[in-house]
């Protein structure tokens, strides 16, 4: 049987609930789920724009280096404390004496101004995002290929390795999010970690990524174990296990492929959260470390010159609220073209 | 997810929002008060940060010291006064300055007659055995000053709290307290007039009191302490009859003093007058708006700010047990390339940059060190990136790894990074590790840290300059709480100190001590000092301005402090 095939025989075993959803779409008899959700995230405008956005900001971040070469003329490193530039024909300090930095200028030079170390906040923005994006595409990547294995695993086995991993997510689950952010990020960016032969040093971008998918893995595994224990009682599964299939085979060849929709459909939302944890945790400290820029540290820091320098926090944080809102009104528009019933919610 | 949506977006309008009602509400009801000043009354002030410890025998930072020499009172103390004035040495709650032998080797005390705690427990001469032992016994800080007592080296090796001390001699009845020590140091009466020598009662238990602190003679007491919250300090029932001349009973009643992390919190609490003053220098965001409002006799809305130069040094160590900084021509090239006028303005104005480390107000301050004949260069003009980069290339250590050590309180970290950016214009391919403040000089103060280099800065203890030699002394070097970051250990220089330590006329070698300096930063480029820091009082509209005495070793005395008329 062809790979597209076996897809097309899970979604069959949730047909009934589908198929009303499909007429009312107009969709002729006999197209795929796949193209189904296609058309369906192809009506649906505001998931396309938000898209859009998404991806015009990760392209933005992608160009930062293109950015502070051609544009700003700086680096997002390079301390301007003693230097000056021209703004309407005065020469003006970029840190004032008495420490207040400038403010926006509207051109490629400091085009959002400076920060407390005289620093362009536009480059320093754009770099921060490529670590936001970055921590939080790895971090929901992990995140989804352990849930995914530990619901998997939990949902076909069933009995005491249920009982284990379960409670395991219980007890994880059992933290609010931030407070167990913190408490692993503070100790593990105060000394790094080392796991046999992996060495990780204190300010490695590795420890928000490990923090941050560790975090979120109970919020993804226990919908995945549902959708298992379903998927594990269908024909399809029972077809394979009487032809001698094994658990492995089953678990892996037959049960993992009909996972692909809740992969998809958890994949925007799990970088949305890790994109806004990281922000939070490099808030608090425990997340980026300095001198690597971040949305969530430049706020933080931003937060010290609200009066004299608001820009400092106030950019940062639209980067940081477009971005997440782009992803989360996307997410929710692949949820509703692949899973129309809103079978599958992570768990809060 | 629609919800986190919508959570999202009213976050953002919440947040535009809040920001303009903060830019529009700058009003209060500040304005000058009446100008006599009342008796008595409680104010509310605040910290950043819990002092390290509130038991006199291990606090060893600014935020314990201001509030706790008013509560535990030395045999010997500083004058309450300000400028130069204030660092003369006056008997506390001995009857006179000490007696010294000639051989430099024995200092003779008598207690004051009828003196007794804040609990009305009377105070014995051999309490002060007794607060010594515990100043050692408890690996303070500050033990380090109290070994050169006779005996001290046995008592601590011996490990029994209560064995005796051997250079100390208290008789009870006469009041007579003896102190012989190993060999001469000129700075003793100074170490005999420190925070850690202020008495306790004979009864104090070996042990942190930080929860519970014990009873002192000062004029004030501590009445409560919950660390990290606020701790209480009152107006002392049995001091002011104790009658010690040059010692003022203090005039408001009750000092609450809250812990409160946020600074532009404090700053705009004081400016509110929901808190009448606030230890911390304001944060920079705020602090050209307070200084056009309050400061000065003439201010627009009354006086209640005023800065004063403290004696004090801000500087990068380099510690020459680690490569780079090994090589006297890389360390040359770190004092070389350093910007000290681009550090100052992250300071936001109340920092005076200068290559010196004995800073101005200090016996044998170098001023040649703190101007243009700098040799690395006018440390008020930028430097001189290019000697910087040639010399870095001499020593053959371009792009040698450098991880640079800061903490968090503000604005170190932006100092360290500062200091980062110009090591890596420098040449140096450099790291960042920013640890929190509450355990920052422990960290670089441990020999297996190996920290290469970092920020650092000292506040004079006491007026001699041993206060900052003993930093770069190779005789402190120790492999916990290490002080020498640099880990200085000249023979030329520990020979001088030794030598200078000696003189007990300390104006005489005055010049010594300056030609000192350039040894340690000209000639070795030890460490990379940058500058020195000034010291702020703000007030809140509550407080009479012209009451206030500003000391420059335990900087703002609470016991001058008053309220103005009908607060």
């Amino acid at each position: 049987m062809p790979e597209g095939g076996r897809v097309a025989t899970a979604e069959g075993a949730a047909a009934p609930a589908g198929a009303p959803e499909q007429a009312t779409l107009g969709a002729p008899a006999g197209a795929g789920p796949w193209r189904l959700a296609w058309r369906r995230l192809r009506r649906n405008r505001a998931t396309l724009v938000f898209g859009g956005v998404f991806v015009a900001l990760v392209l933005f971040c992608i160009a930062a280096p293109l950015y502070a070469k051609h544009v700003a003329h700086t680096g997002p490193y390079e301390n301007h404390l003693s230097d000056t530039i021209e703004q309407d024909g005065e020469t003006v300090n970029v840190v004032g004496f008495d420490g207040v930095p400038i403010g926006p200028t509207w051109r490629g030079e400091f085009l959002l101004g400076a920060d407390d170390n005289g620093r362009d906040v536009m480059v320093r923005i754009l770099y921060g995002g490529r670590n936001s994006l970055l921590i939080g595409v790895s971090a929901a990547l992990i995140t989804l290929m352990l849930s995914i294995l530990l619901g998997l695993v939990a949902g076909y086995m069933r009995g005491r390795v249920d009982g284990v991993i379960s409670r395991m997510m219980d007890v994880l689950w059992a933290f609010p999010v931030v407070l167990l952010g913190v408490a692993l990020g503070t100790s593990l960016a105060l000394g790094g970690f080392e796991l046999g032969p992996v060495s990780v040093g204190p300010g490695s971008l590795l420890i928000p990524i490990f923090v941050i998918s560790i975090v979120y893995v109970p919020y993804m595994a226990r919908p995945v174990r549902g959708q298992v224990l379903i998927l594990r009682e269908q024909d399809f599964v029972e077809a394979a296990r009487s032809q001698g299939a094994g658990p492995l085979r089953v678990m892996f060849a037959e049960i993992l492929p009909n996972l692909a929709s809740t992969m998809i459909v958890f994949f925007p939302l799990l970088i949305a959260n890790a994109i806004l944890l990281e922000a939070a945790l490099s808030f608090l400290g425990a997340g980026v470390q300095s001198p690597e820029p971040s949305w969530g540290t430049m706020i933080d820091s931003g937060v010290e010159r609200i009066i004299t320098a608001p820009m400092l926090t106030i950019a940062p944080g639209v980067f940081l609220v477009a971005t997440v809102l782009a992803l989360n009104v996307f997410g929710d528009g692949v949820r509703d073209a692949f899973d129309p019933k809103g079978r599958v919610r992570m768990e809060h | 997810m629609k919800s986190v949506a919508r959570f999202l977006l009213v976050t953002l309008v919440l947040a535009v929002g809040s920001l303009t009602l903060a830019a529009c509400s700058d009003d209060d009801d500040g304005g000058g008060g009446g100008d006599s000043s009342a008796e008595g009354g409680s104010i509310t002030i605040s910290q950043s940060s819990q002092p390290d410890y509130l038991d006199p025998a291990l606090s060893y930072t600014v935020n314990g010291w201001e509030p706790m020499w008013l509560v535990y009172t030395p045999l010997i103390t500083y004058k309450r006064a300000e400028g130069a004035e204030g660092s003369e040495l006056i008997p506390g709650l001995a009857e006179d300055l000490p007696e010294i032998s000639s051989d430099g080797l024995t200092y003779t005390l008598k207690l004051r007659d009828g003196l007794v705690y804040s609990d009305g427990t009377p105070v014995k001469a051999s309490d002060f055995e007794h607060t010594i032992a515990r100043v050692l016994n408890l690996e303070s800080g500050g033990s380090f000053f109290y070994e050169a007592i006779e005996g001290a080296d046995k008592y601590l090796s011996g490990g029994d709290p209560e064995a005796d001390i051997s250079g100390i001699e208290a008789d009870d009845k006469t009041g007579e307290i003896t102190v012989t020590l190993v060999e001469p140091d000129a700075s003793f009466s100074n170490v005999l007039a420190m925070n850690f020598a202020g008495l306790v009662p004979g009864d104090t238990p070996f042990r942190n009191l930080t929860e519970d602190p014990p009873p002192g003679v000062g004029p004030y007491e501590l009445t409560s302490s919950e660390p990290n919250r606020e701790f209480v300090m009152e107006k002392s029932k049995t001091f002011e009859g104790l009658g010690i001349p040059e010692i003022p009973a203090g005039n408001i009643d009750t000092i609450t003093t809250k812990i409160i992390p946020n600074a532009q919190q404090q700053a705009q609490d004081v400016i509110d007058n929901k808190l009448d003053y606030m230890q911390d220098n304001p944060p920079a965001d705020l602090l050209p708006q307070i200084k056009e409002r309050f400061e000065g006799s003439d201010a627009p809305d009354g006086e209640r700010f005023e800065e004063h130069t403290t004696v004090s040094t801000y500087y990068f160590f380099l510690n020459v047990r680690e490569e780079p900084f090994d090589d006297p021509k890389v360390r040359e090239a770190v004092n070389v390339g350093l910007d000290r006028p681009a550090l100052a303005r992250l300071y936001g104005g109340t920092l005076a940059p200068g290559c010196g480390f004995l800073p101005p107000g200090m016996p044998g301050h170098n001023e040649s060190l703190d101007g243009p004949d700098c040799p690395f260069g006018d440390p008020n003009q930028p430097p001189d990136l290019e000697r910087a980069q040639q010399l870095l290339k001499e020593a053959g250590a371009e792009g040698a790894k450098v991880t640079v050590w800061g903490n968090t309180d503000d604005p170190t970290p932006k100092v360290t990074e500062a200091y980062a950016d110009q090591l890596d214009k420098i040449g140096f391919d450099v790291d960042v590790r920013i640890l929190g403040a509450g355990v920052y000089f422990q960290a670089i103060g441990n020999e297996d840290t190996r920290a290469q280099t970092g920020f650092t800065n000292w506040f004079q203890d006491f007026p001699h300059p041993l206060n900052f030699y003993f930093l770069v002394d190779g005789g402190t070097i120790q492999p916990t709480n290490n002080q020498n970051f640099s880990n200085v250990d000249d023979l030329k220089i520990n020979d001088e100190i030794n030598a200078l330590a000696l003189e007990t006329d300390l104006a005489s070698v005055e010049d010594s001590w300056a030609a000192l300096d350039e040894v340690l930063v000209a000639d070795n480029s030890y460490i990379a000092p940058y500058g020195h820091q000034k010291q702020s009082t703000f007030f809140s509209d509550r407080m009479d301005f012209s009451c206030a005495l500003f000391n420059p070793l335990y900087l703002n005395d609470y016991s001058s402090w008053c309220l103005k008329e009908g607060e």
